[in-house]
């Protein structure tokens, strides 16, 4: 019986070649789409699920509420801060405080001289010193060294593999041997671990004792004593001791360090206190940021999976379409094989078998599709090419649970719909009038399925237009022939900056040369409490500080409102404030230049000048009051702005003044406007994703135009055939056959339109920086899917008109 | 008004030519009431959807109202559907989705008549066939004569010099087929409609002036 049917499913199909290949195709790509959205959502939400006690692990912010600019949380903690937890939380099993840092690793050569093998941390990891409780917190893997005591002392060090394997070739040589850190800290091998893997916050480099940071605390500025700064730097994790214990130690939370967090802040309702955080949520706080490579918003995940979704339905719907389409033809055979004494239990079989077959083939087809496209995943996403695909088993029940779905909903309509035909109804019927009820639901699908499609393509006009602005917005500084590396000095490789900029500055190229902490863009927060012109109570905000050069200005093109630069120094003398710090305190930039200022508890000193506003964090926030001034020993970076024409010659000639300055390091260089290419790298991928998910949703929804313009082609040759006769032209042959479908599509691009806009209009106020939307976006998008149906339908639909009538009208 | 010349149609199977008509030649005169007659499968209907340019002749020429129907193109022979000719068919064919009044309207929108002159020529038509009451019916409300009458009514409503019309009886009950050739025969005396009509009935051939005898692909004289 069953392999009856196949056969007479199989003969079918070949048959309807043209329908069965666009319902396939159709099919194939909406699930082969939602199959690659499903492994970026699969991947981002395995994030640090790799440690076992993952539901317990959490992290503890600083966060202040009551301000203007809404709330705002940060990772660092104030070190006393984090010795107050330590105390008071008696829910922790383990804790850790931790400190970021970004080392190069050296191994010396015995007697002096170069080293014999340098390794510096990649863009994409980060090092940590770590207290032993590190380790009881997350499970690493360990390959050599006791886990126990191998993050106690003073210069007690843990390399990952790759580093342990680079340095000395095999793991089991590594344990006991000496490394030097940052060019300055000679460190012990203890440990070695395995690397992480990528779906994981804490891209380890190395691991360093907590008391290593403490010895050479004046290398690292580091001050266990200052509660009004806090450095995204510092933070501090913890093992609870069960995960239920979570709001209890929440709670508790609330109640440290209340008195020293507030007592500069006794104004308004501004309130700073410590909050939990689980490990579970860490990777999806876009504001907090992790360690890791990138965090991701629930927001973006659902936006993703919602249009997953979509992509789907829409598919589905096409499915459905055409085949209840399809169906229909064949009424007169249902007739004829009810006449003959089939039940209609064999006829649903005979079209489930049908329509199974047809899902089946695009479910391989989707899957071959999926898995040949995964590799282009990485260009629109985080997704590496290691994350598991066709051996993930969800994955197959995902893809089962499509089938079965789709078979359903797609056989059993059609096939209740025939089989329920009473057989002279359908003997009688021509095809026309076989339509019967189908007609209603084919409508629906193909509005609802026309309507996803235009709200996906105008949700992609208004984001990459939106996405486009924010990446050619101004953003306050000259990010082009700005060349940038960075270097470790200790104090003597300090004393040799002075040196090293003459030299740079007499190369014929170069123009500027400052030094700095950090590029005027960049992920890195350090905030801190500031005092202005003597008042009594501080202000009741904070400022970002960087910390640069008297050229810094001039090499990356800062603007100024007001008086000028602060004059060469290596320690702070003058200061500079940007313009929102005189909006927030409410002082024209004139009437601020002169006044004194102090950050945190240091020496009072002038405000000499006010720079406009640049951005120095990511463009989905807002400007912060920022406060420049110079402080040599906190330099790590260096920024070269070159002129134009032979870049390579320059940046060699950079690179061996680099080498002479600083023999023990390695030369990283990359233009400032790669760097901020990265820094919106997340855009841009979005942006293309965007693109591509326009593309789809018009090609499927095409697919499914196309195939129901042949069908009702196919369907009214009769009625075609008399119209002519009757003189009709091919032109009203063609527009008979395109104004139906063209009014369902209006239909749809008149329900898409204000639901598009009520979402976009939601995902658009995320942005401080944002785009109206524009009419054009929408008359872009729906002219171009008027467009592109027209064609579809009428290549269709002329192919009907100019056909000869002859055929349809003969009666034999 | 037409005049068929050595006319040869054949259809191709594989390499196998079979001809269907062969040096057929005829003149018919405007105001002519022809009869084609022959056994099935000698060739009628496609004799018939020449005459229609439906098909193509093989060789030979066709000349219609002396113009040669092999330089008609497509946008001409809709011209000369609206204007000239007017199709009656064994099976009706009307259209099923459209209401009896809406098939009637069709063609006179095609000729662009305005609205006007449409209700007025369809009111007309209703009135003369007396299927006024089935204006608002779909034909498969209708019995097959009731059916065919709203074809014949199609037929006539853009006022054609010719009818053609394959087997119109064929389907009908004998009482039926009576009234349909008498309004062929009324047309044709009253108001010198060219008709040529397919039958195989003696009865019904005779309500027209001549008889195209095709046997064989060729016209027995
Ligand atoms: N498209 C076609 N292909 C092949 N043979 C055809 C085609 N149309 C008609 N014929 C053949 O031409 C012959 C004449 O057909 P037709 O003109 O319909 O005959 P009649 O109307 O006299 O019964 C028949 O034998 C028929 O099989
Ligand atoms: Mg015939």
């Amino acid at each position: 019986m069953f392999k009856n049917n196949l056969r007479i499913a199989i003969r079918q199909l070949t048959k309807n070649r043209t329908y069965a290949l666009l319902n396939i195709l159709g099919l194939a790509i909406g699930i082969a789409a939602s199959l690659l959205i499903y492994r970026i959502l699969r991947y981002e939400l395995s994030f640090n699920q790799n440690f076992s006690n993952s539901e317990r692990i959490v992290r503890v912010l600083t966060k202040t509420t009551g301000s203007e600019n809404g709330d705002q949380t940060s990772r660092g903690l104030p070190i006393p801060g984090m010795a107050a937890i330590e105390q008071s939380i008696s829910q922790f099993a383990h804790s850790t405080r931790l400190h970021e840092d970004w080392p190069t690793i050296t191994i010396p050569k015995a007697g002096g001289g170069p080293p014999l093998k340098k390794i510096s941390i990649s863009q994409s990891e980060i090092s940590f010193f770590a207290e032993p409780g590190f380790v009881k917190i997350f499970d690493l893997t360990w390959l050599a060294g006791n886990p126990e005591t191998a993050l106690n002392e003073v210069g007690d060090i843990v390399l990952t593999r790759r580093v342990a394997e680079f340095c000395f070739g095999k793991v089991e040589n590594a344990l006991e041997k000496t490394v030097v850190m940052n060019n300055n800290v000679p460190c012990i091998v203890r440990g070695v671990i395995e690397d992480l893997p990528s779906n994981c916050d804490f891209p380890i480099f190395t691991l360093a004792s907590y008391e290593t940071l403490r010895a050479y605390a004046s290398l690292y500025f580091f001050r266990e004593e200052e509660w009004g700064s806090i450095s995204s730097n510092d933070q501090f994790f913890a093992l609870l001791q069960d995960k239920n214990q979570f709001s209890a130690a929440s709670s508790a939370m609330a109640q440290v360090g209340q008195h020293e967090l507030n007592e500069r802040k006794k104004k308004r309702n501004l309130h700073t206190s410590f909050v939990l955080q689980s490990l579970g949520d860490m990777h999806y706080d876009e504001e907090v940021g992790s360690a890791g490579t990138h965090t991701i918003s629930w927001s973006r995940l659902w936006v993703l999976g919602t249009i997953g979704l979509l992509v789907l339905l829409m598919a589905c719907f096409n499915f459905i379409n055409l085949a209840t389409a399809l169906s229909t033809m064949r009424a007169r055979e249902v007739g004829v094989r009810k006449a003959l004494g089939s039940n209609r239990n064999s006829l649903i079989a005979q079209f489930m078998t049908e329509t199974s077959l047809i899902v089946a083939f695009s479910l391989a087809v989707g899957v071959g599709l999926a898995f040949v496209c995964a590799p282009l995943l990485k260009h629109i996403s985080d997704v590496p090419d290691t994350q598991p695909f066709l051996s993930d088993p969800i994955l197959w029940l995902f893809l089962a649970v499509i089938g079965v779905l789709v078979t359903l909903l797609s056989g059993f309509y059609p096939s209740l719909v025939l089989s329920g035909f009473s057989p002279i109804k359908a003997l009688r019927s021509n095809l026309t009038t076989a339509k019967g009820g189908g007609v209603s639901l084919r409508k629906i699908l193909v509005v609802s399925q026309f309507t996803i499609a235009q709200a996906l393509i105008i949700g992609a006009v208004v984001t990459i237009s939106q996405l486009n602005y924010i990446r050619e917005m101004d953003l306050g500084f000259n990010k082009d022939l700005v060349l940038t590396t960075r270097f470790n000095a200790d104090s003597i490789g300090l004393t040799k900056l002075a040196t090293m900029k003459q030299r740079l500055l007499q190369l014929p190229k170069v123009e500027y040369v400052s030094f700095s902490s950090d590029l005027p863009a960049s992920g890195n927060t350090w905030s801190s409490n500031f005092n202005i012109d003597r008042r009594p109570e501080e202000p009741d905000f904070h400022t970002s500080v960087k910390l640069c050069d008297e050229d810094y200005q001039k090499t990356f093109g800062l603007e100024m409102l007001a008086g000028h630069w602060f004059t060469a120094s290596d320690t702070v003398k003058e200061y500079v404030v940007n313009e929102t710090m005189c909006r927030k305190l409410g002082m024209a930039p004139e009437e601020i230049v002169g006044k004194v200022f102090r950050l945190g508890g240091q020496s009072w000193f002038p405000i000499v000048g006010v720079v406009k506003d640049f951005h120095s964090h990511s463009l989905h926030e807002e400007y912060e009051a920022l406060t420049l001034l110079p402080n040599k020993t906190f330099y790590s970076g260096i920024g070269i702005k070159i002129r134009p024409g032979d870049i390579s010659g320059t940046t060699n000639a950079i690179r061996s003044v680099y080498d002479e300055t600083f023999p023990e390091q390695v030369f990283e260089s990359e233009f400032f406007d790669e760097s901020i290419a990265n820094f919106y790298e997340s855009e841009s991928r979005f942006s293309d994703f965007c693109k591509g998910i326009a593309a789809l949703a018009i090609l499927i929804g095409c697919l499914g135009l196309f195939g129901l313009a042949t069908h009702a082609a196919a369907r009214r040759t009769k009625e075609i055939g008399v119209r002519k006769v009757l003189g009709a032209s091919v032109g009203n042959i063609t527009g008979l056959l395109t104004r139906d479908f063209l009014a369902l599509v209006l239909l749809a691009i008149l329900i898409a339109t204000p639901l598009a806009y009520y979402f976009m209009d939601k995902w658009l106020s995320d942005f401080v920086f944002r785009i109206d939307m524009k009419w054009w976006m929408f008359a872009m998008a729906c002219s171009g899917a008027v467009l592109v149906a027209f064609f579809t339908v009428s290549f269709q639909s002329l192919k009907a008109a100019l056909a000869n009538p002859v055929n349809s009208l003969r009666t034999e | 008004m037409i005049e068929l010349k050595d006319i040869e149609r054949y259809f191709q199977t594989g390499s196998l030519k079979t001809y269907v008509l062969r040096y057929v030649t005829a003149k018919i005169l405007e105001g002519e009431f022809v009869s084609i007659m022959g056994p099935s499968g000698a060739g009628k209907s496609t004799l018939l959807n020449i005459i229609g340019m439906l098909e193509e002749p093989t060789a030979g020429e066709y000349w219609f109202l002396g113009e040669g129907v092999h330089k008609f193109n497509e946008r001409r022979r809709a011209e000369m559907y609206r204007e000239y000719i007017g199709f009656v068919f064994q099976a009706y064919h009307l259209i099923d989705d459209l209401t009896v009044y809406e098939n009637l309207e069709a063609p006179l929108i095609y000729k662009k008549v305005p609205s006007a002159e449409r209700k007025s020529r369809i009111a007309d038509l209703l009135d003369r066939f007396n299927i006024v009451a089935k204006k608002d019916l779909f034909p498969n409300q209708l019995s097959g004569g009731q059916q065919q009458l709203v074809g014949i009514a199609r037929a006539l409503i853009g006022r054609p010099k010719l009818i053609l019309a394959d087997e119109p009886t064929g389907n009908l009950q004998s009482q039926q087929a009576e009234e349909i050739m008498s309004i062929f025969q009324q047309l044709n005396k009253e108001e010198g409609v060219t008709i040529i009509q397919v039958t195989h009935s003696e009865e019904n051939a005779g309500y027209g002036n001549r008889i195209l005898n095709l046997k064989d692909g060729k016209i027995d004289a």
